[in-house]
């Protein structure tokens, strides 16, 4: 499905970007991610396709705003009832319910449900309507952090099985991941649109790198086999459109700066010396900053680090393969 | 207990009261929303002469409506009744001198929706009456419910406006607050007291009303969240 909106107020925006199944539009807070959402679902002003034109209840989609909305004083299966008509509604709203797997929560309340309980029944009311496209603004917003992987895994799951396109705002990289489709906006535009491996492992722009966490960026200048930052050459591949002499951007995640083993001999190319200045635990990987020509951020899976037991103050060799080393234009 | 003619001002106040509040009721919900939710040119001047009667001495009030309504006034040039110092004439009073009680409370009640729900609503392609029946009025009706139960206690203790406007006339306009001044002037305080812990008790029970309703719809609102 085609999406092309130009929206003036709240925010002023004008955007055109595909939704292929699980969509997830990434960007930052203020970008006007929202207001996209709103103005398909016809709550704010804007021109464009589709549904141009058409007041909210016509639109054909299921709208799931931050907050989800749902009604405090219905139970369960009387808010997925509420845009049902007719004697069967009760029936089919506790077969909505059972397709999101809350049949037996039927009869609660919003306020006795937890985070990705509301969010289902929210999913079950939108889908009640008969959408064409689902909307969902933020929705790692409302959920547990400890638990919220495995709940957004299972809402990302029943809608793919219901086979809706949906779109899905947030500036929560963690749902890029489980995206089919992946589009980065910034400011009132899109910057970047692709399958999510293609747009996490290759960025357009720094903005985008940035957005995507990027942990290492640099402004360099590229040279004709490879690039000069801050003085250190660095072997690579130029893609197609740097030319020699250019500014560019290099880019590199923390987790794909890898450490040279001291028993091991040094790879060829791309060697940095210096020191690790300090080193956390970071869940159960380490973070670390490595400081030598460049200033680096480290990331250490667990097996790594206790096999090299490394400590802040100590010498450390690090090497930056050509292959993870991303270039965008300057 | 009080003489008959008491009972028979208190049920006239009752009277007034309950179609005044009926009124307020109809009038009040229309205009509370519109004055929550609209914006039309002239807004502020409106939402002022609303609150007029807030500030302006009963008095004051109750003169303006004594020419509107008495005899040769534009009241009756326009339908033929004259209403001063009738049944009607005290409704009308009541009504206007009530209204800015009515449209505070009733618009408190509707900016306390969620909006969020309202919109969500609308996508839902569920029509206009639908979303006032199952989610407006639900929502908002103990905060309704308590600007009325005020107004209707506002009007009980109404003197000055409906004095001016129907005077003091037993077992017509007399209504209960007055009934009560004209036994203070005729230096009769034993029947006056009685009359008057009457209405305290009357009084005291709205309240207690109107106090556990806005508890409720806390209550209500805090499941909002």
């Amino acid at each position: 499905m085609e999406v092309h909106y130009r929206v003036r107020w709240p925010v002023r925006l004008e955007v055109g970007f595909q939704v292929r199944g699980f969509t997830v539009l990434l960007g930052k807070s203020g970008v006007g991610k929202t207001t996209l959402l709103r103005a398909l679902a016809g709550l704010v002003p804007g021109e464009g396709r589709p549904y141009g034109g058409l007041p909210p209840e016509r639109r054909p989609v299921g709208y799931l705003p931050q907050d989800l909305a749902l009604f405090p004083h219905m139970t369960a299966w009387e808010n997925v009832a509420f845009p049902l008509k007719g004697p069967g509604r009760r029936a089919k709203a506790l077969a909505l319910l059972a397709r999101v797997g809350l049949e037996a929560h039927a009869h609660k309340r919003p306020s006795q449900l937890s985070g990705g309980q509301r969010q289902r029944v929210a999913l079950a009311r939108a889908l009640a309507r008969e959408p064409e496209l689902l909307l969902l603004d933020e929705p790692t917003s409302a959920l547990d952090p400890l638990t919220k992987g495995q709940v957004l895994g299972e809402l990302v799951g029943l809608i793919r099985r219901e086979g809706l396109p949906a779109l899905a705002v947030s500036h929560d990289p963690l749902l890029a991941g489980m995206a089919d489709w992946l589009v980065v906006m910034g400011q009132g535009v899109i910057l970047q649109e692709g399958l999510p491996a293609e747009v996490l492992s290759s960025p357009a722009r720094v903005e985008v790198a940035r957005l995507l966490g990027y942990e290492n960026l640099f402004p360099a200048q590229a040279l004709a086999e490879g690039v000069e930052v801050a003085g250190v050459r660095l072997r690579l591949a130029l893609p197609p459109w740097a030319r020699p002499g250019e500014r560019v951007w290099l880019g590199v995640r923390a987790a794909e700066v890898i450490v040279v083993r001291p028993e091991r001999p040094p790879p060829p190319e791309n060697v940095l010396e210096g020191v690790l200045e300090s080193l956390h635990p970071e869940g159960l990987a380490y973070r670390g900053v490595f400081r030598g020509p460049l200033e680096l951020q480290i990331l250490l899976p667990r097996h790594i680090q206790e096999r090299l037991h490394l400590r802040a103050g100590q010498g450390l060799r690090v090497v930056l393969k050509p292959r993870y080393l991303h270039l965008m234009p300057g | 207990m009080p003489e008959p003619q008491f009972w028979t001002a208190l049920r006239l106040s009752l009277e007034v009261a309950s179609l005044a509040s009926s009124f307020l009721l109809l009038l009040g919900i229309p205009l509370a929303w519109s004055l929550a939710f609209h914006r039309f040119p002239g807004k502020p001047l409106v939402e002022a002469v609303l609150l007029l009667p807030l500030v302006l001495p009963p008095t004051v009030l109750g003169f303006y409506l004594l020419l509107f309504l008495g005899p040769e006034g534009p009241w009756q040039r326009i339908t033929g009744l004259t209403w001063a110092f009738r049944f009607e004439g005290l409704v009308l009073a009541s009504v206007l001198f009530s209204l800015p009680f009515t449209l505070t409370a009733y618009r408190e009640a509707f900016l306390a929706l969620d909006p969020n729900l309202l919109e969500v609503a609308r996508t839902l392609g569920v029509p206009r009456w639908r979303v006032w029946r199952h989610v407006i009025l639900p929502l908002v009706w103990p905060g309704l419910l308590s600007g009325t139960l005020l107004a209707f206690a506002h009007t009980l203790g109404e003197f000055g406006v409906v004095l001016m406007v129907g005077g003091s006339i037993p077992g017509k306009t007399q209504m209960v607050s007055i009934y009560l001044y004209d036994l203070v002037q005729a230096l009769r305080f034993a029947e006056a007291a009685r009359a008057a812990f009457v209405l305290l008790l009357v009084s005291l029970a709205i309240l207690v009303a109107v106090r556990l309703l806005e508890r409720r719809w806390r209550a209500w609102r805090s499941t909002t969240g």
